[in-house]
């Protein structure tokens, strides 16, 4: 493949990592800790999607290889795991009284049940959206870009939703009350805004991006109980090196997360090709710049941003 | 003990969650004898049982050094189970790829010291991190010493993972020949069922000497270390960090200590493990390892350390537990039962007893301070005393 063949499929890769990081970032500024949980509401998304699919079948026509079907399911995707974040939210995080810490470990015990269930209704194995895999587009393979019609469907839905998030954060009440309670909840709250239910809407947008990250994950690749739990550091990666709490941070953490993880052959072919010395340096980079270590080359990043840079490359205060 | 001495007292002085536990206990206690009359639960698997309730108990214990006194969101319990596992299992499984064939005490020692290395090299960086960073920073790098065993053919054999394995007491004087050398029994208590001891009954008997052992000079360390001095500044930078740095104290070093010494003893946890499941794979190092460990923490008490005990056997309860309910009654899939089980424990304490069912109390004072009722005796070495003379503070 060629350096654009990477780049493409980091361009895709980055869109689902782009959705889940914005959820995640948006519920850590707002709701003020750490979800554990966002990645398995990736996959209650991708399963909601799944069943509905299967349930409506393709409905006649079809776009970019999708079918109409496909698109509802999307859409039933994104609300039930906005509900099931909002029915979390309600019946187990609003009445505790715990701190950050106490919410953060919560979490972990919610994405446990939200996996366990899956998995006992569905089994641990893997499975696809019924939809014929696409070849891929003709016109760009020359190129070494193996993109098929699916990828441009999910780059595109991901740029719509990311756009309609930067129209409601910018220009709408929600918005501007929402930025409010990110920088300054107590502030907030005094001047009028009703911040349960700001954070209601938090947990339906971060949650309903996550939702929508899942089924094109699930597209992307395969679905299974652990797919949102595997993604979930990998998303962690990007909202740290975003700078926790800026949304458009998480956008750029995404992109750029999403992008190192899906060009790490690229990487190592380019480490493989400088003259590097000593010998042993040289083989101890081709031997750790490998595919098996993609995500742990993004948990490598993690650390060192929270090291050297932990308000992420967003910098502070900027929402 | 003070119950041994007196036992009414010391039951009316319990209190009530301490009493229903101790019930609960007693019970579950009763429970598994009845099984083991009536021959339903073989007694080689029983003795498996209680090693692997004292090995969480172990990793328990080591979490809480590390988040029960100081406060450290530590989630990479499991690289250190695993480091310790696969450190000990490199030296002495047959399988090894590097060396192989030591004897099981090189191997020990050779996982401690692998332990201390990973506590240094993931605790230098992570250790300065606000707490909810220190929780992602560590579960990444747990993650990443997982994918380095998974990885790492020549150095750990990859996903096929190590076997033949010796048990630990092999090449020891007399206790390596003690399983084949004593006689194979036969207990008749219920006519018709009855129960056989041969050589793996002993051999998991030594290995519950071994966990007993383990477990034990673990609680005696960390109880001490709990009390002395050093203990009191770990819970202040628990409580308070700045207020720790403000009195002087260089709370990096302290937290690091710390870190250390629960790391440890996760990897002592590991190397029993190692020589009591006798292979060791890749799927060792899986974080739900290390969220067992914090439930039994979490759900025992954070920092307590008989909490952590009681939170050990209930963990092997649900892991154990799930698999027997899914031949007898339920027919689901044990592994998602057992996730949402741990799921909804955690879930529960947090919502009802975020403080854990056994929080510290009176673990934290020296007995001799506790006003037993007739006059408070003076302590022959109280908190004044500590205070003046603590060089290690």
């Amino acid at each position: 493949m060629t350096v654009l063949g990477y780049l493409a499929n980091g361009l895709v890769f980055s869109s689902i990592i782009v959705l889940g990081s914005i959820g995640l970032s948006l519920v850590y500024s707002i709701a003020d800790f750490a979800n554990f949980a966002h990645g398995d509401t990736m996959t209650v998304g991708a399963y909601a999607a799944l069943v509905t699919f299967g349930a409506v079948g393709g409905l006649g026509g079809a776009v970019l290889g999708l079918p109409y079907g496909f698109f509802l399911a999307l859409v039933v995707g994104i609300a039930v795991a906005a509900v099931v974040a909002v029915g979390t939210e309600k019946l187990v995080y609003e009445p505790l009284d715990v701190d950050s810490i106490g919410l953060l470990i919560t979490s972990i015990g919610i994405a446990f049940i939200y996996r366990a269930v899956i998995q006992i209704r569905f089994g641990s194995d893997f499975t696809r959206f019924g939809i014929q895999p696409l070849r891929p587009i003709e016109s760009l393979v020359p190129y070494g870009v193996r993109v098929t019609l699916h990828d441009v469907a999910i780059v595109g839905s991901a740029v719509v939703l990311v756009a309609g998030l930067h129209v409601l954060l910018q220009y709408t009440d929600l918005g501007r009350k929402m930025r409010a309670m990110a920088d300054n909840p107590d502030l907030a709250r005094v001047s009028g805004i009703r911040t349960k239910r700001v954070k209601l809407w938090t947990w339906v947008i971060g949650a309903g991006l996550a939702g929508a990250g899942g089924v094109f994950l699930g597209l992307f690749n395969q679905l299974s109980p652990r797919m949102g739990f595997n993604l979930l550091l990998v998303i962690f990666a990007a909202v740290i090196l975003g700078g926790i709490g800026s949304v458009y941070g998480a956008m750029a953490g995404g992109f750029l997360i999403g992008m190192i993880n899906q060009l790490t052959p690229f990487f190592s072919g380019v480490v493989e090709a400088l003259p590097i010395w000593p010998g042993w340096l040289a083989t101890l980079l081709e031997n750790l710049i490998s595919i098996e270590y993609a995500n742990a080359i993004a948990f490598v990043i993690m650390v060192a941003v929270l090291l050297v840079r932990p308000n992420g490359i967003a910098g502070e205060g900027a929402t | 003990m003070s119950l041994l001495d007196d036992p009414r007292r010391a039951l009316s002085g319990l209190s009530r969650p301490e009493s229903w536990v101790l019930g609960v206990s007693a019970a579950f206690a009763l429970f598994l004898l009845a099984a083991l009359l009536t021959g339903a639960l073989g007694p080689t698997y029983f003795l498996f049982l209680v090693g692997l309730a004292g090995m969480y108990a172990l990793l328990s214990f080591g979490l809480n050094a590390q988040w029960g006194f100081t406060g450290l969101i530590n989630f990479s319990v499991a690289a250190f189970f695993g480091i310790g596992a696969y450190g000990s299992a490199l030296m002495t499984a047959d399988s090894s790829p590097i060396a192989g064939g030591f004897n099981p005490l090189v191997g020990l020692v050779v996982a401690l010291v692998a332990a201390f290395v990973l506590a240094l090299l993931i605790g230098i960086p992570t250790l300065r991190l606000r707490a909810d960073y220190l929780a992602i920073a560590s579960l990444g790098l747990a993650e990443v010493v997982r994918l380095i065993v998974l990885n790492e053919r020549w150095l750990t054999n990859g996903s096929a993972g190590l076997r033949g394995i010796p048990s630990f007491f092999q090449g020891w004087p007399v206790l390596s020949t003690f399983p084949e050398a004593m006689p194979g029994l036969r207990l008749v208590v219920i006519p018709g069922t009855p129960i056989l001891l041969e050589t793996s009954f002993w051999r998991a008997s030594l290995n519950v000497l071994l966990v007993l052992a383990f477990a034990g000079a673990a609680f005696l360390v960390l109880r001490r270390a709990h009390r002395s001095p050093w203990g009191r500044v770990l819970r202040t930078i628990r409580s308070d960090e700045d207020l720790a740095r403000a009195l002087g104290k260089n709370t990096y070093s302290f937290k690091m200590q710390s870190f250390v010494l629960g790391s440890l003893i996760m990897a002592l946890a590991g190397v029993f493990y190692t020589h009591l499941n006798l292979y060791v794979g890749p799927g060792d190092l899986d974080p739900i390892t290390t969220f067992y460990a914090w439930v039994a923490v979490i759900l025992g008490g954070s920092g307590s350390n008989r909490g952590a005990l009681f939170g050990g056997i209930v963990i092997v309860t649900i892991r154990e537990g799930t698999r027997f309910l899914n031949d007898v009654a339920l027919p689901i899939d044990p592994a998602p039962l057992r996730l949402l089980l741990i799921g909804v424990v955690i879930v529960a304490v947090m919502r009802y007893r975020p403080q854990g069912i056994l929080p510290p109390q009176r673990e934290l004072i020296w007995p001799s301070a506790v006003d037993g009722g007739g006059t408070p005796e003076t302590p022959d070495s109280g908190v004044r005393e500590q205070k003046g003379g603590g060089g290690d503070e």
